[in-house]
Parts: C-alpha cells; structure tokens; sequence
C-alpha cells in the first residue's frame, strides 16, 4: 500500500528543460518584461512602501514601549490610566481610510488597462487549451498547432482566447503579469504587450489534480524574422531515424507527464514493449482492451496508436488502473507527428 | 514580573482543598455526560489540540517534500491528499471551533457572571457534532483520502475518484457544531449578564465572541448547503456546478466564499478578544479606545459578508463586480487598523509584564501587523492579478490564520491555564518555545512572500528549480517552528504532574473571570456577583489576590 504513496525515486518527476530563471531585481521582483507590467508594478511598489512605513510605525512604537514600560516591580501601576483620545482616533480612522481609497482607485484604473483587450492585440489572437495536465496552443492564421510551448512575437499585443475541456486551469506568465483562471464552458481572454526577446514560464494557477504542478509550458518571446520562419512548425521526419527523434522530443514534450518508456507505472501504460523486432520489421504486441463494454484482443498497430491519440477512449486497455483512467484527446495531432511517436516507439524497442 | 512575587501563603493548615469543577465529581461520565461549560471548553482543548498536531504533521510532511524541485517524498497524487489534509484539519477542524469552542466556552460565562452558558445541552451536542465531524473526516482518510485542496472546487471535486462524499459530510456536521455554540453565545450573552454589567461594560473577549456568533449563525448555512450540493452532485449528477450537465463552477465559488470568507473573521474575532484582554491585563492599563474596539468588531463582522468576491478577481467575474468587492475589501482594512492602533496604544505607558502570555501577544502584534498589511497589497485589484494563488497568497493568509490566530489561542492559553486548573507552567520552557515559535514561523513564511512575488504558484508538488533556495529556507523555518510547539506540548502537559500551584489571580485581571475562585466552583460564583465599575479599572485591582497561592 504504501508504495503508491511513496515516490519512485526513478520517476522523473519535473518539468524537463524549463526556462531559464529571470533576472530578480533589487527589490526581490521579477524583471519588467512586458508592457502591461507599469499597471501591476507601479502600485505594488507604493502599497510595498506604505505598508513598510506603518509596519515600521507600529514596531517602533511596540519596542519602544516594552522597553520605557516595563514592570519593574511586582506590584506596580500604569504610568497614566487614559482611555481614550478622540482627535487621534479620528486621525487613525480617517487616514488609513484615503490612503486605502488612493489603493483602489489605482488598483481598479491598472485592472481595468489590463483586462480590456486593446484592438491590436485582438487582431493577434491566438487559442489555449488546456487540458490535465497540458497545453495546446493554436496560432493565428496557421494551421498547426504546438503543445506546451507556444512562440509569439515581440514588441506585438497579443491575445490569448483559453478554453478547458475538463476541469478549473489558470493562465499565469509571472513576467508578463498576467493570470486568469480558466473555466471549462467559457472562454476566457488575456492580453500583454511582450517588449523583450526571451523564454519564460507560463504555469498553470488554478489547482486541477494529480500532476497540475507539471501543466508547464514554455513561452518563446522571438524577432519578428523569427517568427516568420514558424519554429512550432519545424518537423523533420526525412528518415525514420529523423522521425523517431522529432517524436522523441514531442513526447518528452507532451505524453511523458503519463507515460513512461521504461516500464514504470504511471497514469497511462507504459511504451516499453508495444513494439518488438523481428529480424528488419517491428511486430506490435498482443493487447487486451475493452471496446463498447466488451473485452478483445487487439495486435498493436499504427491504426490503432492513431485512434488511441484522437479517441483515447474507443479502446481502453483492459487493466487496472488504465480501465479507470481517461486520457486527453488530441485530435489536432497532425499525421505526421503521430508517425513520429511511433517511430519513436519502435525505436524503443530497436534500442533492446 | 510573577516570578518577583514573594509567596504569602494565607492558609498554612493543611485541609481538604475546596471544591472546584475538576473535583466535584469523577468518573468517564461526569465528564462525557456534562453539561458544565468548563468542563465542555476542556473537552474542546483537547479535541481541537490534537487536530492541530495532526494538521502540523501534515504541514511539517509538505514542507519537507518540497525540499527539492522534483518532490522528495511522495507521489504527486499523495502529495496533494496531504495538502488537503492539512488545510481541512487546520481549517474545520482547529481554528474555527479552536477559540470558542475551548477558551469562549471556559471563559464566556464567567466573564459575564452567569452559572453557565444559557443552553447547556445544546452546549454539549455542538461538542459531540464536532466529534462526529472529526471522525467522518478521518474516515475519509481511511477509505482513500481526498485530494481538491480544502476549497473543495467544481469540478474538479465532482470527477476526483475519492472519499470527497464522506469528508463533505464532516464539513456539514462541523457546521451545525458550529452553529449551536454561536446561538448559544448570543443568547448567553444577551440574557445571562450579571446585574449592572451593561453592554458597554462587557469586557472585548464578550464583544469579540459576540460578533463571532453571529457570524457563525448566519454565514455557516451556506456552507452546509454547498457541501451537501456537492455530495448530491457526486452522487446524483444533478448538475449544478458541473458545466457538463450546464452547470457553473463559478457558482460553486460564490456559494463556497460567501461563507469561506466570513468564516475568516469566525476564526480571527475570536483571537482579537484575547488579544485585547491580554494587552490590557499585562499592561495593567484600560483598553485604549473601547467603544471604537467595540464598534469595529461589529463593523467586521458586518463588512465580511460584502467581500467574498476578492478570493475570485482572476475568475472572470464582471468588471462591476470587481469594482464593488475590491472596493469593500478596502474597507475591512479600517476597523482592522484601528484594532492594531488601540492595541499599541494600550501598551504605551503601561506597566508592561514580560511573562509568556504577553510575549505571545507582542508575537501576534508583529506578525497581525504584517499579516493585514499584505492584505492590503492583495485587496488592490491589479496586483493582486499578479499574486493570485501564489505563494505570496500562502504566505498571507498563514500570517492571519496560523501567525495570528493559532498565536492568540497559545497566548489566551497560557493566558487562562493557571485560571483553568490552579497550577502554573514552567515560565522559562515557555518563553523559549515563544521565541522559537515567533523565530520558526518567520523563517517559514518571508522567503514565501518573496517567492510568491516571484511568480511560485501554489499547490505545487514540484517546481522550478529557481525556487529551490527560498523553499530551503521555509522548511527549516517550519522545523524550528514545529520544535517550538513540541516544547509547548510537553511543558503544559508536564505542568498537570508537576502541579505548581498558581496565584489565586494569576496577572492581575479585574475582570469577572479573575473574581471567582481558582479553579471556579461548579457553578461559578458562589453569590451571584454584580458590576459597580467601568470595564478594566484597574483602581480597583486587588493586588493581595496576586500571591494568594490556589489551595
């Protein structure tokens, strides 16, 4: 029993290859990596200040107190026996309170700079999905999507329209200042102004099961000659050999989080042993699922790899936990790449 | 200082001790089946301790699986059973019934000078309800556990596959417990006031537990009713959350902070009671302000209704419902000021005694003061789009819950134990379990406000290695912190068998509670007292019952 609660120390359990850490300014903040960062910044640092001040005000005058103040002996009484004072009470009313009215009323200005999407960045607008525990990103006027890593342009608005197809997911990039929660059945829209070339965490905020701390992706911040170039759209599968190492890198990308290839027990089967080889070609294994209730024997083959990626659930594999779990659908997975994995697979089996 | 008080012993015959509560009677019954209020609010301190330990054992587990990026204990899945754990303990079943429930039931009475609280037999099946909850609670633990976070959010608590039914059940028995002890407490106090104690000269613990109750009578409903939702949609799939059957999560969350949020202040007004009882009694000077004191204890339990909606400014509600919640947010930060201002101003020109309990409450003093700060940082709306669900949100609201309210309930601890049982705790053990506590919980929580600024999102089983460090920093914090209460622990509970005898009014209170003998008689007051003066006059100190050892 307790070996399911413990961790399997040969499970790879991070994200793998994230960003690199940005740059913490003096203050212990974050760098100022995108235009809309003036909005949360400005008064972050003025309530930081004003809350520094009081703290300090109400310490002084505690430290000072206990020290002037303290009994000496058993039995003495109260230097003064006051009650009350209203002038400083008025006063310790009144100016917290316009000091807090100055908080809202430029916290609400900064929200609302933040939250309505300005024409150009709506005409950069780009989908998330996401999905437990994983990102896809589709792109405006481009048909191929990329998954938990999404390149956008610099020095150009941008919008992102979220959806979820399961559960509560938030859309967090730390630099760029911006969150929102994301709710299954709506879409969900945010928007920033990047100013600066780089790549950058995007987490997901909201708490969503199992392995949320892995719902990573990475943002790519690029030139716009770059951009031009498309790099999601780089796939290179001239050779098996190729294809089998393209596949590698989408799967450390995406299945990885469920799905070991080394035989350890995870969310999904494992990839080891789906394909054994036979002299020059590669036989899929026997496979028992069950498809509409009832249980059959399948041989694993590219048809059915091809089916279990756009409709995880025709064929669920017939053992426990794998009969219970649901996986996430890609049905945006272009043929291509899904050939790719399974080079990648039989790859795998070639490496025994 | 106690310790400079020279010991007069006023009754050198030996004799029989005088009757109290603790001896009156014996037996496994005279204790289940009581219904004397102190003997209720000590049940209660036992139940509520041990839920406090267990909630710190899942803490200090957290804490110590995060001490590497990739996790290095447990599975993701059983990390987060532990976080949930650890908020549900902490949060049902320790701090909102902790401080009523114990030291409201112990002390409410005798400081009103009734014989008991006005419905003794609701008084003891809110106790068992709290039983019963507890125990459904860890049933669900033993039937598999439960893993969405003490928020219970939709959906994901409707798809998870564990024992969410069974500890929704608790959360829903938790609530009546609650309930009862708060309509328990409005009626004691309007009804049970002995002759000339008039509103205004009901000491703030009255006052603090007062606006407590009516929070707990009219916000907790609503928590039972989400609750039972989710089981109905869990087991019936009635579809009012779950947005594949055209429900809305969203809704889940307005229904679940409408009380969550009140709920806030269930568990702090409390500890603000204690709080300014204790300024005043060790300072041995009138509560600064009392009227304000007063009015701004009502005037949070009133505001706390209207801010729900700022633990949802990412969730994409409307822009006016934005405007109005952060707006309203901005005004508990008044009578909460005020609260911090009157304390410090009580203090100055005091006679200040450093014994355990005021150090304690110079401990809350510091640690209130920054967690209502960083409140502030969070209420404004664009920032707080930043800090959402971070860890800066984590370090927050551990300042006000654990920092504040767990610190007050130690101090109010040490402040009533000698008042409790006659005996005193050794004062040097429990000065140096302060300092560790005020050093630990400091040392665990600065390097999250750092990281959380920073962009570490809460939740996480595992992170990025940039945050290695900070995390570092935080669970040897929480070791010093979980070591300071161990030496709580074991000097309080060694203080039962040691038995040193303490002072018949151990810090000079004068209010009612220090006017009965100690430990009190079964039925408080031997003549049912009556009140002549103001509220804290410490004229009328009677400074021979400082060392008058209890017999």
């Amino acid at each position: 029993m307790f070996a399911q609660l413990i961790q399997d120390p040969a499970k790879i359990n991070y994200v793998e290859n994230p960003a690199k850490p940005p740059e913490i300014d003096a203050w212990g903040q974050l760098p100022k990596l995108a235009s809309t960062f003036d909005h949360v910044d400005g008064l972050f640092y003025f309530t930081y200040i004003v809350c520094i001040f009081f703290f300090v005000v109400i310490l002084g005058a505690l430290l000072f107190s206990v020290v002037k103040y303290r009994r000496k002996t058993w039995d003495q009484p109260a230097a003064s026996n006051v009650t009350h004072n209203t002038p400083l009470e008025v006063v310790w009313t009144i100016v917290p309170l316009i000091i807090v009215m100055i908080m809202f009323a430029w916290g609400f200005k900064g929200c609302m700079d933040m939250t309505v999407v300005p024409e150009a960045a709506s005409r950069n607008t780009y989908k998330a999905t996401a999905k437990q525990w994983n990102w896809t990103f589709t792109y405006p006027n481009h048909a191929t999507p990329s998954f938990n890593e999404v390149w956008i342009e610099v020095n150009k608005p941008v919008q992102f329209l979220c959806e979820s197809t399961d559960v509560l997911h938030a859309f967090f990039i730390p630099v760029m200042r911006v969150k929102r929660d994301i709710v299954p059945g709506r879409f969900q829209s945010v928007w920033f102004h990047p100013i600066e070339i780089g790549e950058f965490h995007l987490f997901c905020a909201e708490y969503c099961g199992d392995d949320h701390s892995r719902m990573y992706a990475k943002v790519h911040v690029v030139s716009a000659e770059e951009f031009a170039t498309a790099p999601w759209d780089k796939w290179d599968d001239t050779t098996p050999a190729l294809a089998a190492k393209s596949g590698e890198s989408l799967y450390k990308n995406l299945c990885q989080t469920c799905h070991s290839v080394n035989g350890t027990p995870a969310v999904g089967p494992t990839w080891k042993g789906l394909f054994t080889k036979q002299g020059d070609t590669f036989v899929g294994r026997q496979r028992e699922v069950i498809e509409g209730g009832a249980k059959k024997t399948i041989t694993v083959d590219e048809a059915y790899i091809t089916e279990s990626v756009r409709k995880p659930d025709q064929k669920k594999v017939a053992e426990s936990p794998y009969d219970k779990n649901n996986m996430t659908a890609f049905p945006d997975l272009d043929e291509r790449r899904i050939k790719g994995l399974i080079e990648y697979m039989k790859s795998l089996a070639a490496a025994q | 200082m106690s310790t400079n008080v020279p010991v007069i012993d006023a009754h050198p015959t030996i004799s029989e001790p005088p009757k109290n509560y603790l001896n009156c009677s014996r037996g496994f019954m005279s204790w289940a089946g009581t219904l004397d209020h102190k003997r209720i609010g000590i049940m209660y301190l036992i139940g509520v301790s041990a839920a406090f330990l267990a909630g710190g054992v899942f803490a200090l587990l957290v804490r110590l699986h995060l001490w590497e990026p990739h996790g290095m204990l447990f599975t993701n899945e059983t990390y987060n059973q532990i976080f949930t754990l650890h908020g549900a303990f902490m949060v049902f079943i320790f701090v909102i019934p902790a401080i009523p429930g114990s030291l409201g039931n112990m002390v409410l009475p005798l400081m009103l000078g009734a014989k008991d609280v006005a419905l003794p037999r609701l008084n003891l099946l809110s106790f068992y309800l709290w039983c019963g909850g507890t125990l459904l609670a860890t049933l669900a633990i033993v039937l598999g556990g439960f893993d969405t976070g003490w928020t219970f959010y939709a959906p994901y608590s409707l798809y998870t596959d564990q024992a969410v039914v069974s500890i929704g059940l608790g959360i829903f028995l938790l609530g009546f417990s609650s309930i009862f002890t708060g309509l328990n407490f409005i009626v004691t106090t309007h009804k049970l006031r002995a002759p000339g104690l008039t509103w205004f000269r009901m000491p703030l613990f009255v006052w603090a537990i007062y606006a407590t109750a009516i929070l707990q009578v009219l916000a907790t409903p609503v928590l039972g009713i989400t609750v039972l939702l989710v089981a109905f949609e869990r087991l019936y799939n009635i579809g009012i959350f779950d947005p594949r059957l055209g429900g809305d999560p969203v809704l889940f969350e307005h229904f679940f902070w409408f009380y969550s949020h009140p709920a806030v202040y269930i568990m702090v007004l409390p500890a603000f009671g204690i709080i300014s009882e204790l300024v005043t009694v060790h300072s041995r000077k009138p509560l600064f302000g009392y009227k304000l004191m007063a009015f701004s204890a009502l005037a949070i339990a009133i505001i706390s209704f209207l801010v729900w909606g700022h633990h949802m400014f990412t969730s994409g509600q409307s822009t006016f419902a934005m405007f109005a919640f952060s707006f309203l947010t901005f005004f508990v930060a008044i009578p909460t000021a005020i609260k911090e201002f009157s304390w410090v101003a009580t203090i100055w020109k005091g006679s200040i005694a450093l014994n355990s309990p005021m150090l304690y409450t110079l401990a809350f003093l510091i640690i209130f003061a920054i967690g209502g700060l960083t409140g502030v940082i969070l209420g404004a709306l664009n920032v707080d789009l930043h800090l959402h669900d971070t860890y800066f949100v984590v370090a927050h609201f551990h300042y006000v819950m654990m920092g504040s309210i767990a610190l007050a309930f130690f101090a109010g601890l040490h402040h009533w134990w000698p008042k409790m049982f006659g005996i005193m705790y050794d004062e040097t053990l429990a000065k140096i379990a302060c300092a560790l506590i005020f050093i630990g919980f400091n040392a665990t929580f600065i390097p999250q406000f750092i990281m959380g600024s920073q962009g570490m999102p809460r939740r996480y089983a595992t992170y990025v290695p940039e945050f290695e460090g900070y995390h570092h920093a935080s669970t040897i914090g929480a070791v010093i912190l979980g070591s300071g209460v161990a030496l709580m622990v074991y000097y309080l509970l060694a203080s039962l068998l040691i038995r040193k005898p303490a002072m018949q009014n151990q810090w000079g209170g004068v209010t009612l509670d220090w006017l009965t003998p100690t430990p009190p008689p079964l039925e408080n007051f031997a003549t049912p007292p009556s009140v002549t003066t103001e509220v804290y006059d410490y004229s009328t100190l009677d400074y021979e019952s400082l060392r008058t050892p209890v017999r």
